[in-house]
């Protein structure tokens, strides 16, 4: 049913009001085309039915009416569905076809907002005005505010890269770490998570790898405060997040700006009357893939197995449907002196994995408080949390994976498993009942971390402003693990076995900022910016592991009652170590009357890890831009800029000390008849340790034509690191210890990254927003790691990344090799038409040709572990009430190396493990696993990431003292299109397991990789 | 502002000194008598690496005919250094190539550390400590002339340029050199206060060691200095031949009446002997009640078993149908037990199959079936010549010999039949040891009897390789493994050290 009259539209009027009610309640405001032209459809109008039922009465309070027109101010025309809203409150409206609005304000209104997409948002004074009228300018987006650490820029006059995401656009769901709300956002930026553990952290990866050493995190900076961690924001209290990119935006940060920024702004209440939202969500997870391997039936028909006489699905066993909530609320408001926001959030999330899971409780608190006539502005932000995880065994996942289907999970009636609490057990190597593993022992953890800080800003005249800002942060984690005395998985041989980990972290910021902000003749705005920060870490902690109970009662609660101390094989450690980062910065932004911009920034940093005589580096940026439609008149653009940027970034030593020589514990020392505790050397002195230095050139075009309604950027990088920080053999003697730190690495890095916004108008007031978001990352150069100086060299290559037991250990993946890109799987070659020779040995080709099949000589590269490209493509529909999201998100380009292929596909390992589905296309195979390019895969996917439904309430029928319901339904990992056949194809940015490659060794699927999950979430917003 | 930051906290404003709670520098330890002390032990623990599963005990036995690796179908393949190491085909970036090295060099190092340390201080408590590092650096460098033969020399720890190769020769006469200088040095004593350190005694017997082996060191024998090397230790009178073979190896062996020098391992304080490990089966968890599982990888060749004639004491008696052995040898072989000795240890995961074809009973065979890659997870017999603790640790808290008087005794024999293949001293010396064996005499010594019975006394000792090659037999064909060039009785230097020292030169065949 189609309405075209104006009656018929001012009902709907009212219904987008209400839409749009909800959405600013929820600080959600979208600058979609809120037409007047609307279906109702029948849905809708049952759900109003269904609402109206509900609702009983509306608020009334002393209030008048305003009416006016809001226009265009270039042509005078009247804008259609402009949003008119009372400041600082959820009260609002829309203008009809005519442009024309009318809205019941509160007698105390004193100023309305009025915004429409594409055109500057205006704020204009009603004093005692029944009638205003407003003339709205195009050009908005380009005055949207970007937030470039230490200050903020029009989006215009930004030269640097730097990205921004609004809350509006994160990623819905079961979020419940701050990186998943990007995912997909953000061209260049790349965040994994290879399968679904809710206590697994996410890798972030901006711009790909241009360290050998260093961190590869990007620095976080969470309201001015350095050095955050992303988990530790409430993902619901984020208002945006703004990425620095290149090195001409991320210089201001220094030493720590190499890897990328990303700046978290949380929301801050508006003055006006008070807003409380509520918002509820329930998630359902399943298991999304499992690695196929034999199904009991199979296994018997296989052959060559021991038939224990039971089916058992022990992927089945081990998973179960997580069900998680997550539950919040807020209130936010204020004057004109003050406003604030406080919010609390609960959340319950149960991962797929029985017995993995968190329950956490956030509270944030952030004020501003202006006085002495506005001169004085002083900022608080207080936020603290508290959460209990329940982390599991990883290993369970690999047992699981390898034990043998025809094992029962218990068996009370033999007493031969009497021992292990009648869980069956086989006697072999490395080989458990997973089920008896996550049953029988307990790992959890607490959690608790408080942050607090403020800000003083005062004017000293209309120009120049200075500040001070204060905070310190502070989390303790505490993990215990308790082994059973029953669990023949640690805890039998041990006696019960009982370990505590504590660690405490702590940071201080002390900062100093001068702000001069005028415009000259010309047309020319000028802002200086110059500080001094001064930054101080505490890391410390302690760990006590004892054994031999008389009693499971206690956990990891009563470490006394373990007997391994009084026989001396309990373990005891603790450390703590500091560092200090200080600083002094400044910065201009110069903008030429809309034509022309320029940014340069300087940094001079000291950190107390570099070595004595190198505690000070300077990293000076500078970026130009131009605006060609402003400059020359082009025509067809809305926009064109141009802008180049060149900025000198560093990346820390990763670890205090390492520039001293230092000596620790070293055994102990048989000495006249007792043995005294002997101290040895730890590392070798190096003064001229330093921060590695990457300097970045990066150029773009930023563009926007059809009225805005198409936008985009496209850039282009190459960065050069020099002297990275690379771990070296050295000899020894004359050296005291075989490894020492230097900064030698030269690494190239370099892609390209697009950008585009598409707004379409479907008619009758829906619309449909297209984002994408894409990169093309070129694959990481290692273009030297010699200094013949200081006679340093990796001998052309070094290999690492070993795959590991059974039976693999000495086989490494990764050769890191001079003039070579990054991340190449090394192995052996086997023949793909024929992997298996006719005599069953596997088929290798003879790779240097010498006649013969050698294990080390015939190893080549097979592959590489980066991806090429990176996308996220966003749908966003606003029909009617309903507002609907499609996010494909994709990856490819990148191999992998699936290891529970490479040990547990040979079919002769059935007779120890269970074996993979795959065996059977290798079936005449009687070598033992080996590894080789055979297992290693292509691991491009796409992937519908999230869908969701969202229906709100029309106000009109709204239950009393509501200003916003909103129902929606979400789903996250729906379909992954691949050709990969582990459980996951997301990227493995980091080796963890074995290696002491690290990110060096990209792209190996572990055995202990936690599975993914598909999940669904039901929720609703309220606000009031 | 800043102007106001830099006169109100400069010092704090700018201070980038670091400051340490969990570690030390030189600067601030090393003051007290008592961190004096533990400073020597550094130079003492980096023995603890002799026995590391890919340092020195690898390279003396599995490269030789006593002990091999197998590659037990998916365990123990480990990109088959195992195999190379025993077919003698191993390469310069193998385990076992750098981790003797950097066991052997951290000691040079500690040694070098201390040396300097202590002649800065001018302290008396330490003056008598440098003679003792001098000649426990010199025991190192035995070691090091011995495995990589031609070696840098490094004697200053102020030095920083990477040193160049000195030739095997040169490594001699340092050797050499050193041991001789500082004996009179180190302490005379032979008691408690000297257990596990270097006195006069270890000296000489290090030295005994460099002669015996001169001939393969420098090209030209010292037989006569061997003998009288070996003869003022057991002059000495410090030492006797215990009535029990076991009682050097058994828990407790500290008290041994042979030991001249042992390196002190304990499950607490001095981890790093984990033949346990090694040896055993995960089954043999149950066995002794073990606190981890063993890795089920290390056993004898069975031409080297076979080489105990059966009523040899050190052999011992293979488990039955019926029970463990009563009698305790160097090898556990036949059916496993649990630790009552009442329930025979099934494999029961295991049906019959290509690594296991007895099926589930769990039976140590003698026999090993092949090197690799399907080797029987029975196969080979287990070392136990150490004695493993019921209920005992990953690490062993047995003492490991480094040189033991039946040793000296064996290595006077052989030095006196080197000079006079009828000498009647030598032949009653080898006999002596025999004779506790529970073995017949031999008439007469030859090369092969020699040999051989040094294997089976000093079995698990870490002198197989070194003994084979002084009888010219290390490259020679046995099972799993062809003849190899006389060039593979050096190891190649390590490639990590090559690339990071340009000084270094590689041995000929690598």
């Amino acid at each position: 049913m189609m309405f075209y009259s104006k009656s018929a539209c001012r009902k709907r009027d009212k219904l987008f009001k209400d839409a749009f009610l909800f959405i600013t309640s929820f600080n959600l405001l979208t600058k979609s085309e809120y037409c007047m032209k609307l279906k109702v459809d029948l849905l809708s109008r049952g759900l109003l039915t269904l609402i109206l039922a509900i609702a009983i009465s509306s608020f009334t309070f002393a209030q008048r009416t305003l009416t006016g027109t809001i226009t265009d101010a270039n042509g005078g025309e009247a804008l259609i569905s402009a949003t008119v809203v009372v400041a600082g409150t959820a009260i609002g409206t829309i203008t009809d076809f005519d442009g024309k609005y009318s809205l019941e304000v509160p007698a105390d209104a004193t100023q309305l907002e009025v915004s429409y997409t594409g055109y500057a948002t205006q704020t204009v004074d009603i004093g005692n005005l029944s009638i205003v009228d407003v003339a709205l300018s195009a050009g908005a987006i380009l005055d949207e505010i970007v937030v470039t650490g230490y200050g903020t820029q029009k989006s215009k006059e930004v030269t640097g890269s730097i990205t921004s995401v609004k809350a509006e656009d994160f990623n819905q769901g079961n979020v419940n770490d701050a990186s998943q709300l990007l995912q997909g956002k953000v061209a260049g930026l790349v965040i994994a998570r290879p399968g679904a553990n809710p206590n697994g952290g996410f890798n972030i990866r901006l711009r790909g790898l241009s360290t050998v050493g260093a961190s590869t995190e990007p620095l976080i900076v969470i309201d001015g405060v350095l050095g955050g961690d992303l988990n530790s924001v409430e993902p619901q209290d984020i208002a945006s997040i703004d990425v620095l990119k290149d090195g001409s935006a991320a210089a201001i940060y220094g030493t720590r700006g190499a890897s990328g920024v990303i700046l978290i702004t949380t929301k801050r209440g508006v003055a006006g009357s008070s807003t409380v939202t509520v918002n509820s969500q329930v998630t359902f997870e399943a298991v999304d893939r499992v690695v196929d391997v034999l199904s009991a039936d199979e296994y018997r028909a296989f052959g060559g197995g021991n038939d224990r006489g039971s089916s058992t699905d022990w992927f089945d066993e081990l998973t179960d449907t997580g069900v998680s909530q997550i539950h919040s609320i807020s209130l936010s408001g204020g004057n004109k002196g003050t406003t604030y926001r406080i919010s609390g959030n609960y959340r319950d999330v149960k991962g797929i994995a029985r017995t993995t899971g968190f329950d956490r409780l956030n509270f944030r608190a952030n004020l501003t408080q202006k006085a002495l006539n506005d001169k004085l502005t002083v900022t608080a932000n207080l936020a603290t949390s508290r959460a209990d995880a329940s982390k599991g065994f990883d290993d369970a996942f690999r047992y699981a994976t390898i034990h043998n289907p025809t094992s029962a999970i218990r068996d009370v009636n033999n007493p031969e498993f009497d021992k292990w609490d009648g869980y069956q057990q086989e006697v072999l190597f490395d080989y458990f009942n997973p089920v008896a593993i996550i049953e029988q022992n307990t790992n959890t953890q607490q959690d608790k971390t408080i942050a607090a800080n403020i800000r003083g800003d005062y004017a000293l005249t209309d120009a120049l402003s200075v500040g001070v800002f204060y905070s310190q942060q502070r989390s303790n984690e505490d993990e215990s693990w308790y082994y059973d005395k029953n669990s023949f998985f640690v805890g039998q041989n041990r006696n019960g076995l009982a370990r505590k980990f504590n660690r405490e972290e702590e940071d201080q910021l002390f900062r100093l900022e001068a702000n001069y902000n005028t415009s000259l003749e010309g047309n020319i705005d000028l802002k200086v910016l110059a500080g001094y920060e001064y930054q101080d870490f505490a890391f410390s902690g302690f760990s006590v592991q004892g054994g031999d109970f008389l009693s499971d009662a206690f956990g990891a609660n009563n470490l006394a009652a373990s007997n391994d101390f009084a026989n001396g094989l309990g373990q005891i450690f603790s450390y703590k170590n500091t560092n200090k980062l200080i600083s002094f910065f400044g910065r201009v932004n110069l903008n030429f009357d809309d034509k022309f911009f320029a940014t340069a920034s300087v940094r001079r940093d000291g950190s107390s890890r570099f070595g004595a005589d190198e505690k000070w580096g300077l990293f000076p940026a500078v970026s130009v831009g131009t605006d060609l439609v402003k400059v020359a008149g082009i025509s067809g653009f809305d926009q064109l800029k141009l802008r180049a940027g060149y900025g000198v970034t560093g990346a820390n030593v990763g670890e205090s000390y390492l520039s001293l020589q230092r000596f620790q514990p070293a055994g102990n020392f048989f000495f006249n008849g007792g043995f005294v505790p002997s101290y040895g050397p730890a590392s070798n002195p190096n003064p001229n340790l330093k921060w590695e230095t990457k300097a970045d050139f990066n150029v773009g075009v930023d563009f926007a034509v059809l009225d805005y309604k198409l936008t985009g950027s496209l850039e282009y990088y190459n960065s050069t690191t020099n002297d990275g920080i690379f771990q070296f053999n050295v000899p020894v003697p004359p050296n005291l210890f075989p490894l020492t730190f230097f900064n030698v690495a030269e690494v190239n890095n370099s892609g390209i990254e697009l950008a585009l916004n598409y707004n379409v108008d479907l008619g009758s007031g829906n619309t449909w927003q297209i984002g994408l978001s894409g990169s093309r990352q070129f694959v990481p150069e290692l273009v030297s790691l010699t200094d013949e100086e200081r006679g340093v060299s990796l001998g052309g290559f070094r290999d690492g990344a070993n795959l590991g037991s059974p039976g693999q250990n000495g086989t490494p993946l990764v050769r890191l090799e001079e003039g070579q890109p990054i991340g190449q799987l090394w192995g052996l070659v086997v023949d793909e038409r024929n992997p298996v020779k006719e005599d069953g040995t596997w088929n290798f080709l003879d790779v240097d040709g010498d006649g013969t099949v050698d294990d080390l000589k015939d190893r080549a590269v097979i592959g590489n572990g980066f991806s090429k490209y990176n996308f996220g493509l966003n749908n966003s529909f606003a029909i009617g009430n309903l507002d609907i999201n499609v996010f494909f998100r994709g990856v490819l380009g990148h191999d992998m190396i699936n290891t529970f292929r490479a040990f547990y596909e040979a079919p002769g390992a059935i007779a120890a493990y269970n074996i993979l589905s795959t065996s059977a296309d290798i079936s005449n195979l009687v070598d033992q696993p080996q590894f080789s390019s055979y297992h290693v895969e292509d691991a491009s996917f796409v992937k519908l990431d999230n869908l969701t439904i969202g229906y709100s309430l029309p106000s009109a029928n709204l239950p009393s003292g509501f200003s916003k319901v909103r129902l929606y339904v979400t789903g996250q990992n729906l379909f992954t299109i691949t050709g990969y056949s582990g459980v996951s194809p997301e990227p493995r940015l980091t080796d963890e397991d074995f290696s002491n490659f690290g990110s060096l060794a990209p792209g190996i699927d572990r055995r202990n990789t936690y599975f993914s999950a598909r999940g669904f979430t039901f929720g609703v917003n309220l606000g009031f | 502002m800043l102007a106001f930051c830099m006169i109100a906290f400069m010092p704090a404003c700018t201070d980038l000194e670091e400051e340490l709670f969990s570690e030390v520098t030189a600067d601030n330890f090393f003051q007290t008598e008592d961190e004096l002390i533990s400073a020597l032990g550094a130079a003492y623990t980096s023995l603890y690496g002799y026995m590391g599963t890919t340092n020195y005990w690898a390279a003396q036995e599995v490269s030789s005919d006593e002990m091999v690796v197998p590659t037990r179908g998916p365990d123990w393949g480990d990109g088959g250094h195992w195999v190379r190491l025993h077919q003698q085909l191993w390469t310069a970036e193998d385990p076992t190539t750098g981790g003797t090295w950097n066991f052997l060099f951290g000691g040079v190092n500690s040694c070098n550390r201390l040396i300097f340390q202590f002649e800065e201080l001018g302290n008396p408590l330490t003056d008598p400590f440098i003679a003792e590092l001098k000649a426990l650096r010199a025991i190192y460098y035995l070691w090091l002339l011995d495995v990589y033969g031609n070696v840098p020399i490094s004697t200053d720890f102020t030095d920083t340029n990477p040193p160049a190769t000195s030739s095997r020769a040169e490594v001699y006469n340092f050797v050499e050199s050193e041991l001789t200088a500082n004996l009179a040095g180190v302490s005379a004593n032979v008691d408690g206060t000297t257990y596990g350190r270097v006195n006069q005694m270890v000296v000489q017997a290090a030295l005994a060691n460099l002669y015996l082996n001169a001939e393969v060191y420098k090209g030209s024998p010292e037989w006569a200095k061997a003998a009288a090397a070996c003869q003022a230790i057991i002059t000495s009178g410090n030492y006797s031949v215990e009535g029990d073979y076991f009682a050097n190896f058994n828990i407790g062996n500290e008290g041994s009446s042979e030991f001249i020098m042992a390196i002190p391992y304990d499950a607490v304080f001095a981890g790093g002997l984990n033949i346990v490990m090694q040896t055993l089966s995960y089954i043999n968890q149950e066995t002794y009640n073990l606190a981890a599982q063993p890795w089920n990888g290390w056993c004898t060749l069975e031409a080297f078993y076979d080489s105990y004639e059966d009523g040899d004491l050190r052999k011992g008696q293979a488990n039955t149908e019926e029970g463990p052995s009563p009698v305790r040898g160097n090898f556990l072989v036949g059916p496993q037990w649990d630790v009552s000795g009442k329930v025979r240890l099934q494999d029961a995961g295991t049906a019959a199959s290509g690594t296991d074809p007895d099926g589930v009973p769990f039976t140590f065979r003698s026999e090993i079936n092949e090197l690799f890659p399907e080797a029987w997870r029975e196969a080979g017999a287990r070392n136990v010549k150490f004695e493993i603790e019921v209920g005992g640790q990953p690490d062993m808290s047995n003492d490991m010999p480094i040189f033991r008087y039946s040793d000296i005794l064996l290595m006077r024999a052989e030095a006196l039949w080197r000079m006079n293949p009828n000498d009647a001293e030598a032949l009653d010396l080898v006999n002596q040891i025999r004779d506790r064996a529970g073995v017949a005499p031999f008439d007469a010594l030859t090369a092969e009897n020699l040999l051989a019975e040094r294997g089976r006394e000093m079995f698990s000792e870490c002198k197989r390789r070194t003994d084979l090659i002084r009888f010219d037999k290390f490259t020679e064909e046995w099972w799993g493994k062809s003849a190899q060039e006389d060039c593979k009785e050096l190891f190649p230097i390590p490639k990590s050290q090559l690339d990071a020292n340009s000084n270094l030169v590689q041995n000929p065949c690598y």
